[in-house]
């Protein structure tokens, strides 16, 4: 679902403003291939219309408004002697609140192939009743959007030799929750100069650059496996592996310079930074393993939040957003990206997530649920002494079944969703155009993943 | 260039400093006549790092340990940030094309053109 205003200017006392255009732009620009438009008018003297845009038509049903409720006939609403909490620039507009009656403050439209379902002679207009005035509509799209991101990385992955391209198909195919993405095409409807296309493209290379990030990660974790296939470095061996990492690296920077836009480039260049020195720190970290609170969240803020800050903060650079709501953005993603790392610590303690329980703790990565419960009284001395020594199987079910029968996980969840909840304050300080629910929504899902 | 920038890009890679990076550096001076003088120092830089990250992490040949590809990521990516907020964008775009060469070279295990060489020609990317 993507959720928008719709902001314009009226110019008359009555006018039929026809919004057919826009929202047509509207269903483009959001890539809403089949499914309905809902309109909501945010005022009570402007309401909504589907009619033939015919001028003179468009006279009658002035006249027809205009006889039904004369602007010179009594109304009590204009009564302010008689009215409690009247504004002092309140307008005497009784005979507009009732016109309003007589046309719909809210309107469904139907999409089909990518299009408003409109007959020949329909046209969607507002119907300013109280005019001039700075009016906005509440638009709501749902139903199935053409998903330009995997377009694009279809696209891009297609173009590049074969040695490259396979294994970082592979890897993108097999999923991923894409967030980085979704983020970015979310923040980019924020500006004035939201263009889906070049958003797509901007999302497309931030997911590949976070894949770039993985390959090599995977070489480093020695993981054998990554989204239930082999890692580029198991199946392809450690030179490809470098190879493959650093070519998306090189490609995915290029793109983002492509773009033209100076800070989205500073953006992501300044998080790719940051991603490689936490890398550097979460290894030499794995000497004290499983390490401290302060360390992980030193970490966790360069390793994962940092692409989830910049993905956050260039969507909105991309279509000139205010300097404000970037910067916002920025903190959501800083605060969303943490949570998202501790409630994906959580999964390897989660029987039902589809994963083996206990890869993090295999593979000596760093952890909050296992920090926690090194330092709890009770099984932090057994949890310490196990990770000291090697991890066989026996250690490492031992070590998941003493984090699970501490309040480590609980620990760690509500750690998360006070993150988000701090993520989530962030966006009341800025105009959103209607999108913070689904930021919200996105938030919380992310860290409620392993409860 | 000066220390403040000296110790600014190169903040987690100064040993690298003493151990190369410097005389790749100043060979890259002579490349960067074209860009404007106070840029000069951190595009030369920013090659410096490519080739030097590079070469860290054994790309086209055996594979580095993961600590020198990380330190190898980290100079690239330095590289990256320094030619940001350095060069326009023709040069970002020439830079990372030298990457995406050499690299996809590795992985098909053919020949590339030299590092310095592409780089080179990055730096005068107009």
């Amino acid at each position: 679902m993507v959720s928008g205003r719709l902001r314009f200017d009226s110019f008359h006392p009555t006018e039929f403003i026809d919004l057919t255009d826009r929202l047509r732009e509207h269903v483009r620009r959001a890539g809403l291939v089949t499914g309905r438009i809902h309109l909501q008018s945010l005022h009570t003297t402007l309401g909504l219309a589907i009619n033939e845009n015919e001028p003179l038509l468009l006279r009658d049903f002035q006249s027809m408004l205009e006889r039904i409720a004369p602007e010179d006939a009594t109304y009590m609403h204009d009564d302010f002697s008689r009215r409690t909490e009247v504004a002092l620039n309140e307008p005497v507009n009784g005979h507009a609140h009732c016109r309003q009656l007589l046309v719909s403050g809210f309107a469904t439209l139907l999409v089909e192939e990518g299009d408003l379902v409109l007959g020949r002679w329909q046209s969607v207009f507002a119907v300013e009743l109280d005019g001039p005035r700075h009016r906005q509509l509440a638009l709501q799209l749902d139903g199935d959007f053409a998903d330009l991101v995997e377009l694009e990385l279809s696209r891009l992955l297609r173009a590049d030799p074969e040695p490259i391209a396979t294994p970082m198909r592979r890897l993108v195919e097999a999923g991923g929750k894409r967030m980085r993405p979704r983020l970015v095409q979310l923040t980019a409807q924020l500006g004035p100069q939201y263009e889906p296309l070049r958003t797509a493209l901007l999302a497309a290379a931030v997911e590949i650059l976070h894949n770039a990030t993985l390959v090599h990660d995977d070489y480093v974790d020695e993981s054998p496996f990554r989204r239930g296939r082999p890692t580029v470095a198991a199946a392809e061996g450690a030179e490809r592996a470098i190879a493959v990492g650093d070519y998306y690296f090189a490609k995915a920077t290029r793109l983002i310079a492509e773009t033209g836009n100076p800070d989205v480039t500073q953006t992501i260049a300044a998080a790719l930074e940051a991603i490689c020195e936490s890398q550097i720190d979460d290894v030499a970290l794995r000497g004290a393993f499983p390490g401290d609170h302060d360390s992980y969240l030193r970490v966790v803020r360069g390793k994962t939040a940092a692409l989830f800050s910049a993905a956050c903060a260039s969507g909105a650079q991309l279509s000139n957003a205010g300097a404000e709501v970037v910067e916002a953005l920025r903190r959501y993603g800083d605060l969303l990206g943490v949570a998202f790392q501790m409630a994906d610590d959580m999964v390897d303690f989660s029987p039902s997530s589809g994963k083996p329980v206990g890869l993090d703790i295999r593979q000596r990565v760093l952890s909050l649920p296992l920090i926690y419960a090194a330092e709890d009284r009770q099984v932090g001395p057994e949890v310490r002494r196990l990770l000291s020594g090697s991890l066989g199987d026996e250690e490492v079910a031992r070590v998941a079944e003493l984090v699970t029968s501490s309040d480590a996980l609980q620990r760690v969840g509500d750690e998360a969703r006070a993150l988000v909840e701090e993520a989530v304050s962030e966006l009341e300080r800025v105009e959103l155009n209607g999108l913070r629910p689904t930021l919200i929504s996105l938030a919380r899902s992310a860290a409620d993943r392993a409860s | 260039m000066t220390t403040a920038v000296l110790d600014r890009e190169l903040q987690r890679l100064e040993g690298l400093w003493a151990d190369g990076l410097s005389e790749t550096y100043r060979s890259y001076l002579d490349a960067v006549a074209m860009h404007a003088p106070d840029v000069q120092p951190r595009v030369a830089l920013a090659a410096a790092l490519v080739e030097v990250g590079l070469r860290l992490q054994g790309l086209g040949g055996p594979a580095a340990p993961p600590a020198a590809l990380l330190m190898g990521d980290l100079c690239l990516a330095r590289s990256s940030r320094i030619l940001t907020d350095s060069a326009n964008k023709p040069v970002q775009i020439a830079f990372a094309r030298a990457v995406e060469e050499l690299s996809g070279a590795a992985a098909s295990r053919v020949e590339s053109r030299p590092v310095r060489e592409l780089l080179v020609q990055a730096l005068a990317a107009r």
